[in-house]
């Protein structure tokens, strides 16, 4: 009844002869690999329990012993609205926390310190919401939410809620989820959020499927939120990590704000500091019962088992789950057309940089598929990008071009960085004149065959892993259809040149773009292209005597000064001459600041 | 008709909860997973000239993968050219052949969707082709002519340089490379393969010349193990072989290179410090740890699951990240190295003020685990994730035959997979401790921290702990290095 899957579409009969490059793409324009990846076929048992709970079946035994399971939740940041900015993304951790069976050994008392500490944090939430906020709005706080700022009252709330976690741990067994899966070998544990959805996953023994139904499908009946205050400091950790701590996470976050002008993609997965200081149990519920529901959820098993035996234990556990009252609200919100060029010029602590990203379409758009094509076009050392900024102008050290296409609108992004003195304004404006090559003629055919082979092979590739082709369905599900898997293959063949000129000049006006420059930030960079060039002993004392020119003030002292190193230049010896020119120079430029 | 009418009704009704189901999963029968470990014979033959060749067929997708392992890396470069092995195997990849141009090159892998990659690691280059099997004739002979006749096209490396110097100048920008370079000169030595650096007087001493001596030593058929996974046939494959790389081939056979060396800087333990703006700090706790083919392998593995390598289940993991809130990763590792002692570190990464209290922690953890037996429960849980995980290890062929490779090159004990279940089985409790006792040795211990110390140093508002309770408040403040010298910034 079910079969097992298959990958294997026939082999490309690409290119065989040793014929010269011209011939050889002739023979492949005939469209051998169009066939080839148009056979390729994942086979999917695709069946849905009475709940509404869908679940995708793929078994297969190139990799045996092994089970690649997961489910996802068809939520994620898109979800959200100010207020409770990246609650997706912190229900992901929550649901490792266990539930009245997983994780605790009392659950009556366990819920009844739950209980206390919701006590305490929602009167800590009313006095900062309050209090707080109106000080921080009157300035007379720097942070609402930072400790240090703490009224005597909130002090004392805090204290007792520390104390009362403290004293939950009585009654928790920490992280048992984890350790159940650990002990019966479990691997690969984890999950992630995304702007349109969230995905649970693990590898399990191919005998141990019934284990990973019955944790699962407990997680799904009976989560808890336990340590769900404590788990907020762990977030924010994550966020430092992710996004503060890094070269341009914080201005990659406020320019993804910027480029979302009404879409729920305008906030960040993770959410903002704020929210995630304020989410409450209520909130949390709420949302736990419109979208972790059976009837918003998938379940996706890649792997060595049988699909009759799976099929009826998938029956026996997830049908404990009770299905939503109503199915989850449509996200309504469109983004609206950018009507002008956005700009964000940012320094900071990083390679000069640049990013132009353009409005374009949805996953599944009949347009994506020029666009994925167009950006291979680009990409790879034998794209443009490369050739034309790598190589040929010599300004960029990288650069590449994507498509993204989310579930509700999508975004098309070019990004660079420089080499040696180029700047993010060479990087963009040599961008612009690859893109109105593509807007005003038509690929050659040999450069778009060139790029279907390579996507046509690259299909057959990301089906190879278990894991992988789990994750992939899952993704493609929780954006509309996880059938775009074989689809998709088959329209990116059918892309032609005149689709490509046609997109780029649809979507890549300059009215439709929003522009990152990245520039090092003054004094952070210890990178001195000229004292590099010194030796260390060299260094040291052009430094110290850079720093001597720099804390002048006295623009008469510094035209004397100069002056007397003019004078000693044709004294110097020729070891210390570059370190003598470069002090030379640059004491010369500050008494041109100071007006000299 | 009526029965199965009914059962259907019955079925429609019932509830949601269902009664029969186990109240835990401990409660669950599960059926045997038969598991053979597979050996190296089943899949090892040799070519005519003696050349290794591992082979596993698969023939669910029209691929075919060919990798070869030539023995020598990092570990051979010259002290005035640190950088010369990556050069040399980007610039196989990238500089042409003697016949094909650079360019032609990259448009002929990529025409005929052939993926073809060459890196070089800390002591072993690898190549790989992946490609379709209709074409893998063009490709196998376009592959084996880049590995054997490399142009080392000029124009190609003077873009490989600008491309690596600035990924150099980015080098200051993270955190966590700087705390990655600093923590591997403590424990080796700044002159050590492990922790040299590429610099800009280095580039610069990297040449053409340089690059074909040291294609000409590493890459021949006396240093080179082969593994080929995918669409193909086994005979078939051994021709094609033994055509490109055998006796056949006249591919001179060299000598094969030397084992790495090991470090010769001793370790200095205490607390050490790089500056760097940013709210979180970046934490490494450590030590030289032990060699892979120790005795006391085994014990080590299960002693650093439980400590920290373990994720939720491990000690540091629970109490760094679940207890206290204070990281989103913590955790440790043992890496043992094959030809000298690795290391064993735990990491995590807190904001400013908690640093301290997560430092004090794992000082704790490492104690603990010196001095007290560990649980019943952890042993048993640690011991039974490494057994009921082990086939995973094999899981896809190209992982099973690139564990093959590395036990040839590094002349792993026979039986020690077959036997592996049974050894991580056999660890004791007080084998945990003793080797714990042995390896963690307090005054071995090295902090380092990568941050801003104004607000690591005093630690938390509450007072549970600052870095003066650490090596007494010293400190050792090591200087940022320039990230195109390496050398020390003021």
């Amino acid at each position: 009844m079910h079969r097992n899957a298959s990958f294997r579409g026939e082999p490309a009969p690409l290119l065989r002869s040793t014929a010269s490059l011209v011939s050889r793409l002739a023979l492949a324009l005939v469209g051998a690999l169009a066939s080839a990846a148009a056979a390729q076929q994942v086979e999917v048992e695709e069946f849905t329990l009475d709940n509404g709970m869908k679940f995708l079946l793929v078994p297969r035994s190139d990799q045996p012993n092994v089970i690649a399971a997961g489910w996802l939740a068809k939520v994620g940041s898109v979800n959200e609205r100010p207020g409770i900015t990246g609650i997706s993304h912190f229900f992901e951790h929550m649901m490792f926390k266990g539930t009245n069976t997983i994780g605790t050994r009392a659950p009556e008392e366990d819920e009844a310190f739950r209980m206390r500490q919701k006590e305490i944090r929602d009167r800590i939430n009313a006095l900062v919401w309050g209090e707080q906020y109106a000080r921080y709005f009157r300035g007379e706080i720097d942070d609402p939410w930072n400790a240090a700022n703490d009224t005597p009252e909130l002090s004392r709330l805090r204290a007792e809620l520390k104390q009362l976690m403290d004293d939950h741990r009585e009654v928790i067994v920490k992280d048992e989820f984890d350790a159940v899966y650990a002990r019966m070998g479990g691997s690969g544990m984890n999950a992630f959020t995304s702007h349109d959805l969230t995905f649970y996953f693990v590898n399990v023994p191919s005998n141990k499927f019934e284990l990973w139904a019955w944790m699962e499908s407990d997680r799904l009946d009976d989560s808890v939120f336990r340590e769900f205050y404590a788990e907020r400091d762990v977030v924010h950790e994550e966020r430092r990590l992710r996004t503060e701590s890094t070269p341009t996470g914080m201005f990659q976050e406020q320019f993804d704000s910027l480029f979302w002008v009404s879409s729920p993609y305008s906030w960040p997965v993770i959410g903002w500091t704020s929210d995630l200081n304020s989410y409450t149990k209520e909130e949390a519920w709420r949302y736990w019962d419109v979208y972790y529901r059976p009837n918003n959820l998938v379940g996706v098993i890649v792997g060595d088992f049988d699909p009759i035996e799976a099929k009826a234990t998938i029956e026996r556990y997830f049908s404990r789950l009770r299905r939503g009252e109503s199915d989850p609200p449509p996200v309504v919100t469109l983004e609206v057309k950018q009507i002008a060029e956005q700009r964000m010029n940012a320094e900071c602590d990083c390679q000069p940089q640049v990013e132009v990203r353009y409005h374009t379409v949805p996953f599944n758009h009949a347009d994506s598929f020029a666009l994925e094509v167009l950006a291979e076009i680009l990409n790879g050392r034998t794209g443009r990008l490369y050739k034309g900024l790598v190589e040929g102008r010599e300004i960029a050290s990288s650069a590449r071009a994507g498509q993204e296409g989310r579930k509700y609108a999508g975004a098309f992004s070019f990004d660079a960085e420089v080499r040696g003195d180029a700047t993010p304004a060479m990087l963009e404006e040599a961008w612009y004149e690859i893109l109105a090559e593509l807007q005003e003629n038509l690929v050659p055919a040999e450069e778009l065959q060139k790029v279907k082979n390579r996507v046509a092979a690259d299909n057959f590739r990301r089906l190879q892993s278990n894991f992988f082709l789990l994750v992939q369905l899952g993704y493609f599900e929780g954006l509309g259809d996880w059938r775009y898997i074989n689809e998709a293959p088959r329209r990116l063949q059918a892309v032609t040149a005149e689709d490509l000129r046609r997109v780029a000049q649809k979507y890549f006006a300059p009215t439709n773009r929003s522009v990152a420059t990245y520039l090092r930030k003054a004094g952070a960079a210890p990178v001195d292209e000229e004292l590099a060039a010194l030796d260390a002993r060299a260094q040291g004392m052009v430094r110290q005597m850079l720093a001597q020119i720099a804390a002048i003030e006295d623009e008469a002292m510094l035209a004397e000064m100069v002056m007397r190193l003019e004078a000693e230049s044709s004294r110097v010896p020729p070891d210390f001459k570059p370190a003598f020119d470069i002090v030379l120079r640059r004491a010369k430029a500050r008494l041109a600041e100071l007006g000299g | 008709m009526l029965t199965t009418t009914l059962l259907a009704a019955i079925f429609t009704l019932a509830p949601a909860v269902s009664p029969d189901l186990p109240a835990r999963p401990e409660e669950i029968e599960f059926g045997v997973l038969r598991f053979e470990t597979p050996e190296a014979s089943q899949f090892r033959h040799e070519l005519s000239n003696g050349v290794p060749v591992y082979l596993a067929p698969s023939r669910e997708f029209p691929l075919v993968n060919i990798a070869l392992s030539f023995k020598g890396g990092d570990d051979l470069d010259p002290a005035d050219a640190v950088g010369l092995a990556r050069a040399t195997a980007a610039m196989i990849r990238r500089g042409g052949t003697t016949t094909v141009s650079a360019a032609d090159l990259d448009e002929r892998f990529d025409y005929l969707a052939a993926i073809a990659n060459v890196g070089a690691g800390k002591w072993a280059t690898s190549a790989n082709l992946n490609a379709l099997s209709s074409n893998l004739d063009e490709a196998t002979a376009l592959f084996f002519d880049m590995l054997r006749h490399p142009a080392f096209d000029q124009s190609k490396l003077d873009i490989w340089k600008a491309e690596t110097l600035e990924r150099m100048r980015q080098r200051n920008d993270d955190a966590g490379p700087i705390l990655d370079r600093e923590w591997a000169a403590l424990l080796y030595g700044r002159d050590h393969f492990e922790a040299r650096q590429i610099t800009r007087q280095s580039l610069d001493a990297i040449t053409r010349a340089r690059m074909e001596a040291f294609h000409a030593r590493i890459c021949h058929p006396g240093n080179v193990i082969v593994a080929v996974t995918g669409d193909f046939e086994v005979s078939d494959m051994l021709e094609r072989l033994e055509r490109l790389l055998g006796k056949g081939s006249g591919w001179a056979k060299g000598e094969p290179v030397p084992d790495p060396p090991p470090p010769q800087a001793t370790f200095a333990p205490g607390t050490y410090h790089v500056e760097k703006e940013i709210p979180q700090g970046k934490v490494f706790i450590g030590m030289r740890g032990i060699a892979r083919d120790d005795p006391d392998y085994f014990a080590a593995l299960v002693m650093n699951d439980i400590l920290g390598g373990g994720g939720f289940t491990s000690r540091i993991t629970r109490r760094v990240r679940s207890d206290e809130g204070l990281a989103y990763s913590a955790g440790s590792r043992l890496a043992p190295e094959v030809w000298y002692p690795g290391e064993w570190r735990a990491g995590f990464q807190s904001k400013n003020e908690t640093v301290a209290l997560a430092t004090k922690i794992v000082m704790e953890e490492i104690e603990r685990i010196r001095t007290e037996p560990v649980s019943d429960e952890e042993i048993e849980t640690s011991i039974s994730q490494f057994v009921e995980t082990f086939p995973r290890s094999f899981e896809s062929k190209p992982a099973m035959l690139s564990i093959f490779v590395n036990d040839e090159w590094t002349r792993r004990p026979p039986g020690f997979w077959k036997n592996w279940r049974e050894n991580v089985a056999k660890v004791t409790k007080e084998d945990v401790r003793r080797v714990a006792e042995r390896m963690l040795q307090p005054d071995q211990i090295a902090i380092f921290v990568v941050g801003r110390w104004d607000e690591i140093y005093p630690g938390d508002r509450a007072g549970r702990a600052s870095m003066s309770d650490f090596f007494d408040g010293n400190v050792e403040h090591l200087p940022l290095r320039d990230p195109l010298t390496q050398q020390p910034v003021n």
